[in-house]
């Protein structure tokens, strides 16, 4: 059991980070916007709290939990209004143009992240202290977070607010002129995905113990997008399930290898060309799965199958 | 700053920028045909400077299944160039059947192919690592020929010393340019493509094949991409598998200032973005790269549809 | 029946209009697809707009409803000028409208696509919603029984679940104009309502487009081809011929014109 949890303590909580990464880009998208931005705020947020926590509080470890909600808190805050002030003029981009103006963003902060003093330059910042003695209590934290997080997005899917963004997502111009305000509510979807990275950047500084430049590249935003793509685009379980499944994707492929049998060169591309593996996921996927893998009527069917037994 | 110092930084500018140029190029005649941008470009750029570096006979390094290999032929580096941008194309075309195509045959959304361009990214970045690993390779210092090091195009008290690299790269980019611009102005294809690029409903109408104009077209873009990665690794090095990633975003700043679509906007946007670089002070030259995000950033709010573009009306 | 005497009685008096148009112009690109247009929409009215295909009708209800802004000239709204406003705050004010092409949101099912046009008159935010606090709740209440009601009244509302884009053509334009009422406007554009609809369901529409104006208290202006139809149903009938308007009045006098005739009647 000892050796369970030590193993995949450390995947269990990377999976679920990635599951409410994939729901940052998820909270946009519902709005018909595709944002690449979220490695930005989820590196931003990180920044937070490894700055704070190495620079500014410089308790002894184990870091006080209360500290870690307070970081959560601030770099949450801090990542909307910067979403706020980037969303409200980029939303006025559509579609491949907006992308590109995230990508842009998440370019600019990262150069910055590498040359400012603050962030700890190209090396970044080390030993930001732990809360807990292992990667698995880390659950403590993040599991109660992504349940907090899929029930507001369930909720707010069927809510006044949540209509005006998958209006918008329908058809932009007919819910304007249904007196839905797009910039508003565009610029909100935008906020509230860049207050999720952000908080689960903040945990994550913690969680890796170190921080740096790499953590919002663009390789960053294509992975997230893939979460969403592949998961399913259409409902937030899409997004959960392919932020979980492509964070394992590694590990899982690294089990297929070490299955006893296999011919050594495939057992070697298993386990070195994972990324090869996932890039050909993502352009398969897209192919066939053009909805992702969980769709609405994939969710409306089994309810109904389940209702008639 | 005095006037050597300000021709060197024009020239530089020129010169970096006269190869954003080539390589943005091939993401706007992709663009303006398909309305999409093919985040594989990067890769196939990056595909290009391996391709040379192999043709000429250079071997690889110690990691990756092709640790040590060197291809039997050494081409001179004109030939391994042109060799070598030729299969980057042939890349590209693949890249167009396998990724591309098939979205296009079920009208799939422009914003998957554009996922799918960018999972065929992955892939071939990732490739490059599996096969020969991901240290830097260097081109041999002879790759030029017998060139000196640096020409001097001021006079002899007044030296103004250019690297030949950047020379090579003017007269490479400035052949480019001029076949370029024969091809779209005086041959079928070439009128098609513009003509598609002006307006997009036009191409059917000009008796032209929509699959094998895209073909070519893909394997132009490839062609070009390929071209520009070769000229940067061998004038500085190839940087690994990723090398060509950075470089893609950067070209997305090219097309997005100079206008998505436009021909001529790519060879300005690069120029432009090229001389901004090149006067950067030498203080603030770690945020070299921010400038053309900044650059592009503020073009889109100001003016999405760029220098040379058209504007974006949407038809209610 | 026509009702002339209700829109003199109305047109006599001396009221602001609730619509104006003021040497309203529109071009694109070297097109000029409205070109100085003026004319004025009493309260209560139905202002019929006819013109052959490419006139410039949709692109006059594009101007008013601010989808397109005019290149030239100005609308007005109560008196007051709408043109540079965006179609949200043109909406909020109490213009709705329909489409052509319809543009209902496709995907989702009828009666959210009326609850959906509900949104100017509630106003739970993220968290009052999320949170199922007060007025969320009941404001939730309110607008799935107004959008049932709704689709009652144009007799969708057994297949309230049912997703938009499932709908037969002439449903989904009886679901755009139940999804047009749930604004509670005080106009109503709608862009050829009768388009794809047999003879039979041509009749109903117009009784029914009657009864809403009743109902409703609306002022209504119909794009509309089918010329029985308009005659039929209109006060008023404004006639559009390359982006000009040639002809306004009461349906008899526009049918006699002999611009008209040429330019459009003569055809049909
Ligand atoms: N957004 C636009 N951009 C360019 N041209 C436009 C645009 N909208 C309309 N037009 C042009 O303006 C002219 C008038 O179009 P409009 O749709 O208003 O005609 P219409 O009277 O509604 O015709 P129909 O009876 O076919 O619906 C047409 O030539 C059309 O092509
Ligand atoms: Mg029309």
């Amino acid at each position: 059991m000892n050796d369970f949890v030590s193993t995949y303590g450390f995947l269990f909580v990377s999976m679920i980070l990635g599951a409410m990464l994939g729901l940052s880009l998820y909270l946009p998208l519902m709005a018909g916007q595709l944002s690449l931005a979220s490695p930005g705020f989820y590196a931003l947020g990180g920044y937070v709290a490894a700055i704070l926590s190495t620079k500014v509080f410089q308790v002894k470890e184990p870091f006080p939990i209360a500290l870690l909600l307070l970081e959560m808190l601030i770099a949450g805050i801090i990542c909307g209004l910067l979403g706020v002030i980037v969303g409200v003029p980029a939303l006025r981009l559509r579609g491949i143009y907006l992308a590109i103006a995230t990508i842009a963003f998440v370019e600019i902060l990262r150069v910055l992240a590498l040359n400012l003093d603050v962030t700890g330059g190209a090396v970044g910042i080390f030993g930001i202290p732990q809360p807990f003695q292992s990667p698995i209590e880390y659950l403590w934290i993040v599991l109660p977070l992504l349940l907090i997080s899929m029930a507001f997005v369930y909720r707010l899917e069927k809510i006044r607010v949540g209509r005006a963004f998958i209006a918008i997502r329908e058809d932009e111009l007919a819910a304007d002129s249904m007196g839905i305000n797009p910039t508003y509510y565009k610029a909100l979807a935008f906020t509230l995905g860049a207050i999720l990275a952000g908080v689960v950047g903040a945990i994550s500084a913690h969680f890796l113990n170190t921080w740096n430049a790499r953590q919002g590249t663009f390789d960053a935003s294509i992975i997230y997008l893939t979460f969403v793509l592949i998961g399913g685009s259409r409902t937030f379980l899409g997004p959960v399930l392919g932020g979980m499944v492509f964070t394992a994707l590694p590990e899982i492929l690294r089990a297929i290898a070490d299955t006893p049998g296999l011919p050594v060169w495939l057992a070697q591309f298993l386990r070195d060309g994972r990324l090869i593996i996932f890039g050909l996921l993502i352009v398969i996927g897209t192919r066939f799965f053009p909805q992702g893998l969980v769709t609405p009527q994939l969710l409306k069917r089994r309810s109904r199958s389940q209702a008639n037994r | 700053m005095n006037l050597t110092v300000f021709l060197q930084n024009v020239l530089n500018g020129l010169s970096i920028g006269s190869i954003y140029a080539i390589f943005a190029l091939g993401y706007t005649l992709v663009f303006s045909i398909l309305g999409i941008i093919n985040f594989a470009h990067g890769a196939v750029f990056t595909l290009g400077a391996y391709f040379t570096y192999m043709l000429m006979g250079n071997a690889f390094g110690f990691n990756g299944l092709l640790a040590n290999l060197a291809l039997p032929i050494r081409l001179p580096f004109v030939l391994a160039l042109f060799f070598g941008s030729i299969a980057a194309g042939l890349v590209s075309v693949l890249i167009e059947r396998l990724a591309f195509c098939p979205l296009r045959r079920k009208k799939a959304d422009s914003l998957l192919t554009v996922v799918s361009s960018l999972g065929v990214a992955v892939v071939i970045v990732n490739l490059i690592q599996y096969l020969v690993g991901a240290e830097i390779y260097t081109f041999p210092p002879d790759t030029y020929g017998t060139l000196p090091p640096a020409i001097n195009f001021g006079t002899e008290a007044n030296p103004i010393p250019i690297r030949s690299v950047q020379v090579v790269i003017f007269v490479v980019s400035g052949v480019i340019v001029s076949l370029l611009t024969y091809l779209i102005n005086a041959t079928k294809y070439g009128k098609a493509m513009r003509a598609v690029a002006e307006d997009p409903t036009t191409a059917s109408l000009l008796g032209i094949d929509p699959d094998r104009f895209i073909v070519l077209t893909f394997f132009v873009s490839g062609f070009l991409g390929g071209l520009a990665g070769t000229l940067v690794g061998s004038s500085v090095s190839i940087a690994g598998p990723y090398f060509g990633i950075g470089f893609g975003l950067k070209g997305l700043a090219v097309i997005v200032l100079g206008g998505l679509g436009s021909i001529p906007g790519a060879v300005v946007g690069g120029l432009t973005i090229g001389l901004v670089e090149a006067f950067v002070p030498g203080d603030y030259s770690a945020y070299k790269d921010a400038v053309a995000f900044g650059i592009l950033f503020i073009m889109l709010l100001v003016r999405p549809q760029g220098l040379l573009g058209r504007s974006l009306v949407q038809k209610v | 029946m026509p009702q002339p005497q209700l829109a003199d009685s109305i047109s006599n008096l001396d009221r602001t209009p609730v619509l104006e148009a003021r040497g309203l112009t529109r071009r694109f690109g070297g097109l000029i697809a409205v070109n100085n247009v003026s004319f004025s929409v009493n309260e209560g009215e139905i202002f019929g707009l006819i013109g052959p295909n490419g006139a410039g009708k949709t692109t006059l209800f594009n101007l008013v409803t601010g989808l397109i802004h005019p290149s030239n000239g100005q609308m007005l709204y109560q008196g007051d000028e709408i043109s540079k406003l965006r179609p949200h705050q043109i909406a909020k004010k109490g213009i709705a409208r329909t489409f052509q092409n319809i543009r209902l949101f496709a995907d989702l099912s009828a009666l959210e696509n009326v609850m959906i046009a509900q949104h100017i008159h509630t106003k739970s935010g993220v968290f009052t919603g999320v949170l199922g606090l007060p007025p969320a709740p009941r404001e939730e209440q309110k607008t799935r029984s107004r959008a049932f009601e709704l689709l009652e009244l144009v007799g969708l509302s057994d297949r309230a679940d049912e997703k938009a884009s499932n709908f037969p053509y002439g449903d989904q334009r009886r679901l755009e104009i139940a999804r047009a009422l749930a604004l509670e406007p005080s106009v109503l554009l709608l862009d050829e309502p009768a388009a794809g609809m047999n003879p039979n369901e041509k009749q109903q529409l117009s009784d029914f487009i009657r009864q809403i104006r009743q109902q409703f208290n609306l002022t209504i202006l119909l794009i509309e081809h089918h010329v029985p139809l308009v005659m039929g149903l209109c006060d008023r009938i404004a006639v559009l011929n390359f982006g000009q308007l040639i002809a306004i009045g009461n349906p008899a006098d526009v049918k006699s014109d002999q611009a008209v005739i040429e330019a459009y009647l003569g055809t049909d």
